[in-house]
């Protein structure tokens, strides 16, 4: 009876092990420790931490800059040689392809910081979990959300024209090689309800430096309209930064492109660097806290004294003479542009300036508002430059609002030169250099000095498509094709997106 | 007793009633004997052929059994050759087993969840014997698999103690290749090989095809290694075994490199060519300065020493085993590299009432080894081969701290060997216990339940120290100045870490053995597994060890503080990770009459990394067997026995880990896609959160389907047997990143199973036995194993190139490739076509830039007039074509000598030991280069200079070499003195002479052709250690 027993229990344990435990090989993230989407975005802390990251890919997107004047009259690619930073080379040269490493990465870093939005707007009501985590200040914080969403959208546009158009939700491996381009015109419909959803939201004045405030989406805004030719509702908005009397030009115009001018009295919009978070990254070289394009812009093989600022870089983009040129003489902006390397050498012989003539592309000048100076890196020192991007600055809202009141339906050509010549007054140190054109030979005014504000802070290409002159400025331009970067070939190849003309 | 025979008796009557009631036997008696020793065996099987009849021998050595007038009954006992014995009357007398060596076709082989009888397999396996491993004494159980068992590619090290890589049937991927290993049922793994003493093992069955595997599932697509130890018998008299071995270890040949004289006379030439000046301006006077290879290599020794005891009473049996093993290193000696290991086992199996056995085995193991730097030209012995020759052993430079000494021409990367090994200080101590506790329960007779409960404990324990190290007064590396003062911002680090790892395996099956009908025989198991394996590791590391001294080398004696400029004064770190499965399985194996064979086998298994949609998988494999030579129509006089095999089915491998969308914190990542996290606010960094990993719910494991055909022979009076496998497979589902749109963003996109490879090749084993006369015995076995393999698929759009390979020559050069199209990890460079001799030559080539004459012209393999990285091409294979094993044994009276041969034939052998910097010694091929046209048109010895502006060192041909080897990888003689001697003391005494790695023949010019690492690193030789030449003399007694 006894061993009966024994041998039923056996059998039974024995089944029933057989049909239980299928728990055992069920995961969760938890038991290594991991969070998960499902256990975050639970606070206000978690929001606002998530929210500072949508920021990030700002720093990523840093070659837009440089490709805005080498693309351009106002700079050539330099390097060492003619396969040194090809992707910047084939631009210049106007033999650019859909192979190109510098746009394939703006074009991922752009997506990415879209997707990063996305995600905050996906659970903005509610988490991941389906609980509504509300907090004060969260609809302003989700204007910094769409500000930024808006301005990814903006640089792809203005790069790559017609591009996929997302606004529900991060993408996941299954949304791939699913979306195909959608219109220009849609994606800037999509940006002026970001940016004006942005501007209802947003505060004046941000306790962060850097922080988006309801003035920079403004100011984006309205350039967003003159990229449109909506230059009514473009003179509308820029004239509400303006009479907010938030800012103004400090009259050393060089002083804001030092570090001590960062986020300054006409800083609008600035894309924030720092060497306070060192970076080692290599394979992700342009994607830490330090500004490479820096020291991509630095003079190859500098040597001096302690005294001397600058440190060395590899000599690429470099500002032509042609842009040199078009400063007239007594325009401070001029040395703060373009830094003639022998003439400062020879101005400054304490220095005991060395260093190696720019190898490839030589113009003999460097682009002294983003060029890197000692001190300002750290970690691996070629990653980690602190210059921020002005991005917008209040100069640039009022050279905006000149050219939306000269082109607007009933032109308004009091305002435009009062406008042109604030920034004039400031470039010259006096009144004697103030513009009196109107009209049409207002605007051509207005353009070029757009020219000799925002030089080497990589407008020029995007304005003279904008403006129509690019054929007739840039050598190798071709029209029809020129207006916009090819479509990366790997998105075309993988995406089935279609190309852009001619490429 | 006579009450034990009546048992017995009717034990066998009950068993056998059902099937046999009606059958007229006769009740049959005997014994068994050991013939060589005359000692009674007992737990022999006795079997009648052609039915599920048996019995075992008593502890005297007596069966009783009932059998018909004329039957057959197959007397079997591991260990020893299995005997035939027809029935004639109702006695047998007294039957003697021989010892045997190699596998016989009366044995049962171990496969996975049970026994089968060799005859009765229709899948493909190896086997290897007790006997082997005693001979061989290796160090690690993969080495006895080297050349002796078909179908196992083993790619030997020379470090001490460290993992060979092994292969089973070909190449199926570019990581996770290892086969996995079973001891004693238990899963564990190919580096757990480290810690099991190989003289405790009974005998080892490599599983090959599907077939075998299957019952593995998910763990059996790279080959599965089935180890099982010994044990006693139950009421076996106590054995007690002493074996030792004592050895000396030498490096086997050096490499020639230049002597001084010779060395200054090229850097001069160097220099002169590129435009410099002369730097030896007297030659007269260098010498022939210090070879660095002979101070670095050194003797070291070799032992081992096992005891052990088995043996059993009525209601137990026991093994024991006790063993010590030293393994110094030949680079440094004992004191820089070794591996010594500590076994102690006890398996133990008790009966706790007539019907369950409690089994317990359990085995403690300690490590503790020692290295050196390896397999790169700055390690020890790259710098042995790479540095400066002028320079005396010992340091004779007044004011200068550093017992050897130092260059003033190599002032960085390559040091004074010698000062680099002083200067190497590391410990590693492991402790290990691994075992498993098993009751196994008969319900009814030929139905056991099994529950075993397997595991194995690891506790790891390792220590480092840098010391602050002064490598001459010009060199730019140095961390102590010359007068033995800190370098400002260096400092000496001691760093500590602990591992551990707790793994564990239930399992629970049931055997059923069953009858129908007389002939339909069945053998069926059923069972459920439980699988976690789990782990964790902590480190901390700490600078400023009092009086730069090993003896102080500990994170508690240690002063380092970090401050706002070190933060690496004082760092730690701790990590933990586990995996979970869960399986099924069942397997039911069929003969009828055992002429006709069939199995089949089915696993599910369920793994806690798989995607959510596929949790489980199942593997399926069927065989089939026909033994021809049972059919009546089968009449030769000259075939023994003939079965023709094959079997199909599916496997897997688990290399796969858990994917989710994961939330990353923090500031930057440092990740290959740098998705990096948080931004600036003024100057202020503030760290954000972002979503950092995502999930393919579809992620599986990797899906192999395997066929095998084979077949087994034996012939001219047993004496010969073949074995014979053709395979192939295809591996499916290998792990690759699929191309994804871009504007999915940076999140890194996982990985999805979309690779697949193709296998082909065939597996042979042929032995002869013959004995001569009365004394002279001779045994001997041939292997031969071969593969081809093929990368089939990447990803998604097929462009995938995994490189590896990785070394430095003056530039950072990967040399292997992982490629749609081509073998696993093919070398990948230029081809070469001879050296330029004139400029006129140069005009007329394909555009190269920097070319001079006397430089290596490379071939234009896209045809596009010029030499660019897009003719990179295949320049070799470093896996071996096919592998053979050769085995010979010869006994005369009471002396014993074999010789085992291995060969490798087709594997190519990169060089990259070689640094090429201005200053580095150079390899004596240099003496041969070209001087003007004419001189040679040799690649590997192009014009010499400083300056290469042809990059002579890049990835080509240059560096690819026919590493095809013939090893004598042992030489045994020995002597067992005769029984009237020895038998008032020992039972047994045998004495012999060893040598291992005795001879290599092969075309290679470095240390040693034979380079193993990961498919991507096989046969990249960085400057590998290399195996050692062994003598060793020991005693095997028998108590």
């Amino acid at each position: 009876m006894k061993k009966i027993t024994i041998k039923i229990t056996t059998l039974f344990l024995f089944t029933l092990l057989l049909g239980s435990c299928k728990k055992w090989v069920d995961y969760n993230p938890r038991e290594d420790f991991r969070i998960t989407e499902l256990d975050y975005l639970q606070s206000e802390t978690d929001y606002r931490t998530m929210a500072i990251s949508v920021y990030t890919p700002l720093q990523w997107i840093n070659q837009v800059v440089p490709i805005g004047d080498i693309a351009s009259d106002n700079a050539v690619s330099g390097g060492e040689n003619a396969s040194d930073v090809l992707s910047l080379q084939q631009i210049d040269d106007y033999t650019h392809t859909p192979v190109n490493s510098a746009l394939t990465e703006i074009w991922q870093s752009a997506y990415e910081g879209i997707n990063r939005a996305n995600y905050m707007t996906q659970y903005k009501a509610a988490n991941v979990a389906g609980k509504a985590i509300d907090f004060a200040g969260k609809e302003a914080l989700y204007g910094e959300v769409y500000f930024i969403r808006a301005y990814y959208y903006f640089t792809l546009v203005k790069m790559f024209g017609d591009v996929p158009l997302f606004v529900e939700k991060r993408l996941s491996l299954t949304e791939s090689k699913s979306l195909q381009r959608t219109a220009k015109a849609e994606v800037y419909k999509q940006i002026e309800i970001d940016l004006n959803a942005a501007i209802a939201v947003l505060p004046a004045v941000q306790q962060q430096k850097g922080r988006i405030t309801k003035y920079a989406a403004q100011a984006l805004l309205g350039k967003v309209f003159l990229y449109q030719n909506k230059f009514d509702a473009a003179a509308t908005v820029l004239e509400s930064v303006i009479t907010a009397n938030a800012f103004t030009l400090p009259s050393n115009f060089a002083a804001t492109f030092l570090a001590a001018g960062e986020n300054g009295p006409e800083s609008v919009f600035e894309i924030q660097y720092s060497n306070t978070s060192p970076y080692y990254n290599w394979p992700g070289y342009n994607r830490g806290q330090g500004n490479y394009s820096a020291q991509q812009c630095g003079i190859r093989g500098l040597n001096g004294t302690a005294a001397m600022p600058y440190a060395a870089g590899w000599s690429t983009n470099l500002p032509t003479q042609n842009l040199a040129a078009a400063y007239e003489a007594g325009d401070q902006r001029k040395a703060v542009t373009v830094l003639d390397i022998e003439a400062y050498k020879t101005a400054n012989p304490s220095f005991n300036i060395t260093y190696q003539v720019a190898p490839y592309k030589n113009t003999g000048l460097y682009n002294q508002k983003y060029l890197p100076r000692k001190g300002e890196t750290s970690g691996q020192l070629e990653l980690n430059y602190t210059n921020n991007f002005r991005i917008i600055r209040f100069a640039e809202v009022l050279l905006m609002a000149a050219e939306a009141y000269n082109r607007s339906t009933t032109p308004n050509d009091t305002k435009a030169r009062d406008y042109l010549n604030r920034v004039r007054q400031r470039a010259f140190g006096d009144l004697l250099h103030n513009s009196s054109a109107s009209g049409i030979a207002l605007k051509q005014v207005i353009w070029d000095e757009r020219r000799l504000e925002l030089g080497m802070e990589g407008d020029r290409f995007f304005d003279l498509v904008r403006t129509g002159q690019a054929a007739t400025k840039i050598t190798g331009f071709v029209t029809g094709k020129h207006e916009v970067f090819p479509i990366p070939q790997l998105e075309v190849s993988i995406s089935g997106l279609t190309q852009n003309n001619l490429y | 007793m006579k009450c034990k025979i009546t048992i017995l008796c009717l034990v066998i009557f009950l068993g056998t009633f059902l099937q046999q009631a009606l059958a007229q036997n006769l009740s049959v008696t005997g014994s068994v004997k050991n013939k060589g020793t005359g000692e009674s065996l007992a737990g022999a099987t006795i079997l009648v052929e052609g039915s599920a009849t048996s019995t075992l021998t008593d502890a005297n050595g007596r069966f009783a059994i009932s059998a018909a007038k004329g039957s057959v009954l197959v007397i079997s006992y591991t260990g020893m050759t299995t005997l035939r014995y027809t029935v004639t009357g109702s006695t047998t007398g007294e039957i003697q087993l021989e010892e045997s060596a190699t596998t016989n076709l009366g044995e049962v082989i171990v496969v996975g969840y049970g026994v089968q009888r060799v005859t009765k397999v229709s899948g493909a396996i190896s086997t290897i014997r007790a006997a082997d491993i005693d001979k061989l004494k290796p160090v690690r159980t993969e080495e006895i698999l080297q050349g002796r068992a078909s179908g196992v590619n083993v790619i030997q090290s020379g470090s001490p103690g460290s993992k060979p890589t092994v292969l089973i049937r070909g190449i199926p991927s570019f990581s996770g290749t290892d086969p996995v290993v079973i001891i004693d049922g238990v899963p564990q793994t190919l580096t757990d090989f480290n810690s099991i003493n190989p003289i405790d093992i009974e005998s080892i069955s490599v599983l090959k095809d599907a077939a075998t595997t299957a019952i593995y599932g998910v763990k059996g697509g790279n080959g599965v290694i089935v180890v099982t130890t010994k044990s006693g018998r139950k009421n076996q008299k106590a054995e007690i075994t002493v074996s030792s071995n004592y050895g000396v270890q030498q490096v086997m040949n050096t490499i020639g490199v230049l002597n001084a004289t010779e060395y200054a006379a090229m850097i001069n030439e160097g220099s002169v060519t590129a435009g410099g000046n002369i730097i030896f301006p007297n030659l007269s006077t260098v010498g022939v300065g210090t070879n660095w290879q002979n101070e670095v290599f050194k003797n070291a020794t070799f032992q081992t020493h096992t005891i052990s005891a088995r043996g059993g009473s009525d209601k137990m049996s026991y093994f024991l085993s006790a063993g010590y093993l030293n393994q110094g290193g030949i680079v440094g000696g004992n004191d820089k590299s070794r591996f010594n290991r500590g076994n102690f086992t006890a398996n133990l199996s008790f009966n706790l009432t007539s019907k369950l056995t409690f089994i317990v085995n359990t085995t403690g193991v300690l490590l503790d080894s020692k290295g050196v730097q390896e397999n790169s030209f700055n390690s020890v012995l790259g710098s042995a081969l790479n540095f400066d020759p002028t320079v005396s052993v010992l340091n004779t430079v007044p004011n200068t701290v550093g017992k050897y000494g130092f260059s003033n021409l190599l002032l960085s990367e390559i040091f004074n060997p010698l000062t680099k090994l002083e200067n190497t200080y590391n410990k590693n101590i492991g402790n290990k216990l691994y075992g498993k506790f098993e009751l196994q329960y008969e319900v009814i007779k030929n139905l056991t339940l099994t529950s075993r409960f397997g595991y194995t404990k690891y506790d790891g324990n390792a220590k480092g120290f840098t010391p602050l190290v002064f490598y001459g007064p010009l060199n730019v590396e140095n961390s102590m100045n010359a007068d033995g003062s800190q370098v400002a911002g260096r400092f000496n680090t001691v760093s500590h870490e602990k591992t551990s790892n707790f793994n564990y395996t239930w399992e629970t099956f049931g055997n059923y053995n069953f009858t129908v009908a007389n002939d339909h025989n069945f053998e069926t198991v059923l069972g459920v597994s439980v699988a976690k394996t789990s782990g964790n590791a902590a480190g901390a590391s700490r600078q400023d060890v009092p009086f730069n001294s090993w003896e102080f080398a500990d994170f508690t004696a240690a002063t380092g503080n970090n401050t706002a400029t070190n933060s690496n004064a004082v760092a730690g770190y701790y990590y933990q990770y586990f995996r979970r499965n869960l399986s099924y399985f069942t397997r039911v194996n069929y003969d009828y009459q055992s002429k006709y064979l069939a199995s089949f086998t089915a696993r599910r298994d369920g793994s806690y990394a798989f995607g959510s949609d596929n949790k489980f998988a199942n593997f399926l494999s069927g065989s089939l067997g026909w033994v021809a030579s049972s059919e009546d129509f089968f009449k030769s006089d000259f075939i023994d026995y003939l079965k023709i095999r094959g079997s199909y089915g599916s496997i897997g491998n688990e290399n796969v880990s858990p994917q989710f969308v994961g939330i990353v914190t923090g500031g930057p990542s440092y990740g290959p896609t740098a998705n990096s996290n948080g931004y600036t606010f003024g100057d202020v960094f503030y760290p954000g959160s972002t979503v950092g990993s995502a999930a393919n719910n579809a992620l599986r494991w990797e899906k192999q389907l395997q066929m095998n055909v084979g077949f087994d022979i034996t012939f001219y009076k047993n004496k010969f047997s073949l074995s014979a496998d053709y395979f192939e497979k295809k591996v499916d589902g290998l792990l690759f990143t699929p191309s994804a749109s871009l504007y999915l963003g940076t999140v890194p996109i996982p990985t999805a199973n979309i690779g697949s490879t193709s296998s082909k090749g065939m597996d042979v084993t042929l032995s002869y036995n013959e004995t001569i006369g009365k004394s002279f015995r001779l045994n001997t076995s041939l292997t031969f194993t071969t593969s081809e393999n093929l990368v089939t698929a990447t990803n998604s759009d097929g462009t995938a190139k995994i490189l590896g390979g990785g070394y430095f020559n003056g530039q950072s050069q990967t040399v292997t490739v992982f490629e749609k199209g081509f073998t696993p990890g093919y070398f990948y460079g230029y081809r070469t076509n001879g050296l330029f001799q004139t400029f006129d030559e140069i005009t007329k080539a394909p555009t190269q830039a920097g070319a001079q004459p006397g430089d290596i012209r490379f071939m234009d393999m896209n045809n596009d007039g010029a030499i660019t990285a897009a003719d990179q091409t295949k320049i070799g294979d470093p896996f071996p074509d096919f592998t053979l094993g050769w085995n010979v044994g010869l006994e005369y009276k009471n002396f014993d000598f074999s010789v085992f041969t291995y060969a490798s034939v087709g594997n190519d052998v990169y060089r990259a030991y070689e640094r090429n910097a201005n200053y580095s010694n150079k390899s004596r091929d240099v003496l041969g280069r070209w001087t003007g046209p004419g001189t040679t048109n040799d690649v590997r010895t192009p014009r010499y200079s400083f300056t290469d502006a042809n990059s002579n060192i890049r990835v080509s041909e240059r560096y690819v070499e026919d590493g095809s080897f013939v090893k004598i990888k042992n030489l045994q003689l020995g002597y067992t003195f005769p029984e009237r001697m020895t038998k008032n003391v020992f039972s047994r005494l045998r004495i012999y002479a060893q040598v291992r790695n005795a001879f290599t023949f092969t075309k290679y010019t470095g240390f040693d052709p034979e380079i193993s690492g990961g498919i991507l690193d096989t046969g990249v030789d960085r400057g590998a250690y290399p195996q050692a030449r062994t003598f060793s003399f020991g005693l095997d007694i028998k108590l």
